[in-house]
């Protein structure tokens, strides 16, 4: 009876949350296993060939190239910004508010103008081969877009505000007290870093890791900016599917599988940071 | 204490944003009797001037929701049929809506300035009694192309589908992104017809399709033509409104009708069938075919007009633009990408292939 | 360990901030472009602002994004620091029900949750309009301030909370007095991040909103097809500028609260 007198606050957040996300949740896995007629309308016919086609060789390589895409998108993140995390957290107040502040202030500008301003930038006839072409440091432009890189750039800027937000958090949160023992006991400050501050923060970048890798996963009008459509992904597969190929089942079909290794990451998550365990993001 | 005063203020602002919010929450939903609400293809395919008229002129108030596919539109349309007066959608979509039960049969006696629609324009695969659509807009696909540079490449003129496979253009051609119109590209080339079911054409023009790859530099539907404004490719396959702006940015190039065949497409005005307005609907629908506005609608979307009285007020560069006057050779040359739902898996597919490559 | 910060750092982190604010200067300046095109730069203009306010679609999808977000920002903050508190109380299982519960919503690919929710709102009859944008964007916030504020809970001295209740304390005035001051800068951070996050949202907006109710960034997103003019810079423009200001602001009302020794 204690129990359940301490756990009915919780009911109204769960059956709020659980109506508003369980229910398309469980509406987008039914659909998964229907199929449409040539019309576009849903046929009430359970089936498997949405799987059967998901798991087909060429959609294999869509997913790999998402795989591929966000796991990069994490791993340029946290190479970055790391560093800015760590010194902004080691700031005194007044500059780590207004560091902090800065690198959220972009995102108030549209995402997807802020996509534009990188074909601005690294255009044929952009801004940067403008500059490098007048001052003749190269010849012809440098062909910069339309590339998987392009792609990385554009989805790893969007991103890595997270990542910074979560490992400065992590660092924040260091106990100084060790790394003063540390030093004390004769360690130089890159065996301190290396053996104190990176293994204690590792929650941190697994947190970082999982909330970049996961938009990621689902990126598509970056590539279809940046990337020129030259390469497919995920996203791109599921919003041609429910758009030009007015085939919501297999959509649902994608978005089923896309959940999965969204799961499993999160899995291999809680997996890292098992020490710590009040949620996902520290 | 400084913190509760703190408290208190968030606790004041929170009051204050609820109870503004709650204010526009109870905005009425129920369409007031002088409004039509219209669904429509964003970045003024409705000239903002050409509605702003039409609202002083009846007192009415147009509210448009801007979408960005026609499947959007089905879904939107789909969920609340008494939401939406009007929608312009693409043929086939008017097809899927009018087999799918969702418009409402047009009342002639109610669109005198139908008479001044191009009878061409009648019978269409998607309306075959004209009672569901009302034509507002015609687009072709063409190739656009840079002569000048196409021949610093030390390639041949561009004069059909056919000479975009040079070998001399590998990453220097953008196309606009869909299977069906790809696969249009390389059925016309081989002298096929588009949506091809026949297996041995398809697989022939999967092949043909494949050895393009090397040319293509970037796949674009939205601003082709910023690719040859800005130098980045050479020629490109697009749509007759966007080869008309590149042209308009940079004279140098040039549009080339393909002899091959090119696709046309009709946007038409649909009502819906539970339109809440359906009196003010029908007076937008007139007041846009009258000759002047249609023209003028023309000049400002750059699309070629089924309005056969508005013919006479286009202006000059509208008429002498071979692009938007098309030629009867060049409509006679064109056709409807009928069927594509026999073909449209299929074609997904190789097109996939084709970009995995 | 000193708090200087090295020469390397301070380099490191200017550097990092230029590159980060690039894009963003470069759609700040191409707000004066007097081509309509990004393809490429034909002069300077003060057009597009001008345009800007002439523009009726564009104004009112920015006034029902603004409105959007604001609603979201408060009932993001209510629900999601609600959780968070209810957490503090509830069973260890529990807890983690509500934990995995907050996670859902960014599990699914946003275009899969506005199909889903399209068809699951309209079976309930629901107007289409800012009460479908609210709701369907808090959905993807609360998991925010739930988090940030869950992080702010942890690090509550435990004994502060115990002698409060030794001094009769309700729990209710435990709440309202110790531990919301605490958190609200939590709060305050996450509701700005909400805010952030559905001011830019386009493929759930796409479907949550009603005939009279585009937001912003959808209407952008439909300017895509014809290309996208600069008077949307133009506008972005202004709303940077704005955030600066707000930014500005709250440091400065920061530095006085704690100069007068809070």
């Amino acid at each position: 009876m204690q129990t359940l007198k301490r756990n009915i606050l919780a009911v109204p957040i769960l059956v709020w949350i659980g109506l508003l996300v369980g229910i398309p949740l469980i509406f987008v896995f039914g659909l998964s296993f229907l199929s449409r007629d040539s019309l576009g309308t849903i046929v009430f016919q359970f089936t498997l060939e949405n799987y059967q086609r998901v798991l087909s060789p060429i959609y294999q390589r869509v997913f790999l190239n998402s795989l591929l895409l966000a796991f990069l998108t994490g791993a340029v993140t946290l190479v970055i910004g790391y560093p800015v995390a760590y010194i902004t957290a080691n700031l005194e107040p007044k500059k780590r508010a207004l560091s902090i502040g800065l690198t959220m202030l972009p995102f108030w500008i549209s995402s997807l103008l802020r996509t534009y301003g990188w074909m601005i930038l690294l255009g044929n006839a952009g801004i940067i081969n403008n500059l490098l072409l007048s001052l003749g440091i190269i010849e012809t432009p440098l062909p910069m877009m339309y590339k998987f890189g392009t792609t990385l750039i554009g989805t790893a800027y969007m991103l890595i505000p997270f990542m910074i937000v979560a490992i400065f958090n992590s660092v924040d949160k260091l106990d100084r007290s060790l790394l003063e023992a540390s030093y004390d006991l004769g360690a130089s400050r890159r065996q301190t870093f290396f053996n104190i501050t990176l293994p204690l923060t590792i929650p941190g970048i697994a947190g970082g890791f999982t909330l970049v890798f996961i938009p990621a996963l689902g990126m598509f009008y970056v590539s279809d900016l940046l990337g020129g459509g030259n390469t497919i992904f995920l996203g791109n597969l599921i919003n041609t599917q429910v758009t030009r190929g007015r085939n919501r089942p297999l959509a649902a079909a994608f978005s089923v599988a896309m959940i999965l290794v969204v799961l499993l990451v999160i899995s291999l998550y809680s997996r890292v940071a098992k020490d710590d365990r009040e949620g996902l993001f520290l | 204490m400084r913190r509760q005063r703190f408290s208190k203020i968030v606790g004041i602002l929170v009051v204050a944003l609820l109870a503004i919010t709650a204010v526009f929450y109870t905005g009425a939903t129920v369409e007031a009797a002088g409004e039509i609400n219209l669904m429509t293809w964003g970045g003024d395919f409705i000239p903002r001037a050409i509605i702003r008229e039409f609202e002083e002129e009846t007192g009415i108030k147009v509210n448009y929701k801007e979408v960005t596919s026609n499947e959007d539109m089905q879904s939107l349309l789909e969920a609340n049929p008494g939401q939406y007066d009007l929608a312009v959608t693409t043929d086939y979509m008017v097809d899927i809506l009018r087999q799918t039960d969702m418009l409402a049969v047009l009342d002639k006696s109610q669109l005198p300035n139908y008479a001044n629609i191009n009878p061409v324009y009648h019978g269409a695969y998607y309306d075959p009694t004209d009672e569901y659509s009302i034509p507002y807009a015609i687009s072709i696909s063409l190739l656009l192309a840079n002569p000048g540079a196409v021949e610093a490449l030390g390639a041949d003129p561009i004069t059909s589908y056919h000479d975009l496979w040079q070998k001399e253009l590998v990453n220097n051609v953008v196309v606009v992104d869909w299977s069906v119109e790809i696969m249009g590209v390389v059925l016309k080339s081989l002298g096929y017809e588009y949506n091809e079911t026949d297996p041995v054409k398809v697989a022939e023009a999967r092949e043909k399709l494949f050895a393009l790859k090397p040319n293509i530099m970037r796949f674009e539907t939205n601003t082709p033509e910023d690719s040859l404004v800005n130098g980045e490719a050479v020629a490109g396959f697009m749509y007759s409104n966007q080869a008309v702006k590149g042209v308009q940015t940079k004279p140098e190039l040039a549009p080339v009708f393909p002899t091959e065949g090119m696709p046309i497409f009709i946007d038409s005005w649909v009502m819906s069938k539970a339109a809440p307005n359906k009196d003010g609907a029908y007076q937008f629908l007139n007041f846009i075919m009258r000759p002047e506005i249609a023209a003028r609608i023309a000049d400002l979307t750059k699309f070629t007009s089924p309005n056969k009285a508005a013919e006479e007020y286009l202006p000059e560069d509208f008429k002498n633009n071979p692009m938007l006057n098309l030629a009867d050779e060049v409509v006679e040359n064109t056709s409807f990408y009928i069927g594509v739902e026999k073909v449209l898996d299929e074609y997904e597919h190789i097109y996939l292939e084709f970009k995995l490559r | 360990m000193t708090r200087k910060t090295s020469r390397f750092s301070a380099f490191y982190l200017s550097l990092f901030f230029v590159i980060l604010y690039l894009p963003v200067l470069s759609v700040i300046l191409y707000s004066f472009n007097a081509s309509p095109s990004t393809a490429r730069w034909t002069g300077f203009t003060f057009d597009w602002y001008r345009v800007l306010f002439q523009d009726r679609v564009i104004v009112e999808s920015f006034k029902v994004s603004i409105q959007v977000a604001l609603a979201t920002a408060v009932l993001s903050a209510i629900l999601g620091t609600a959780s968070a508190v209810i957490s503090m109380w509830v069973t260890e299982r529990m807890k983690k029900a509500i934990q995995g519960m907050m996670i859902l919503p960014l599990l699914v690919p946003e275009i899969a949750l506005g199909i889903a929710l399209l068809i699951f709102f309209n079976a309930l009859r629901l107007p289409f309009g800012h009460l479908t944008l609210v709701l369907s964007h808090s959905l993807f916030c609360v998991p925010y301030v739930y988090v940030m504020v869950q992080l702010r809970l942890k690090e509550i001295d435990r004994s502060i909370l115990e002698s409060a209740r030794d001094l009769g304390a309700t729990t209710w005035q435990m709440v309202r007095t110790v531990i919301l001051p605490l958190v609200t800068p939590s709060i305050i951070t996450a509701s700005l991040l909400a805010l952030a996050m559905s001011l830019d949202d386009v493929i759930i907006s796409t479907y949550m909103s009603g005939p009279r109710t585009t937001t912003l960034p959808v209407h952008i997103f439909s300017m895509m097809r014809v290309g996208v003019t600069p008077k949307v810079n133009a506008l972005c423009t202004l709303i940077m500028v704005g955030m600066f200001f707000i930014v500005g602001l709250s440091q400065l009302f920061n530095n006085t609260q704690r100069k007068e020794g809070l």
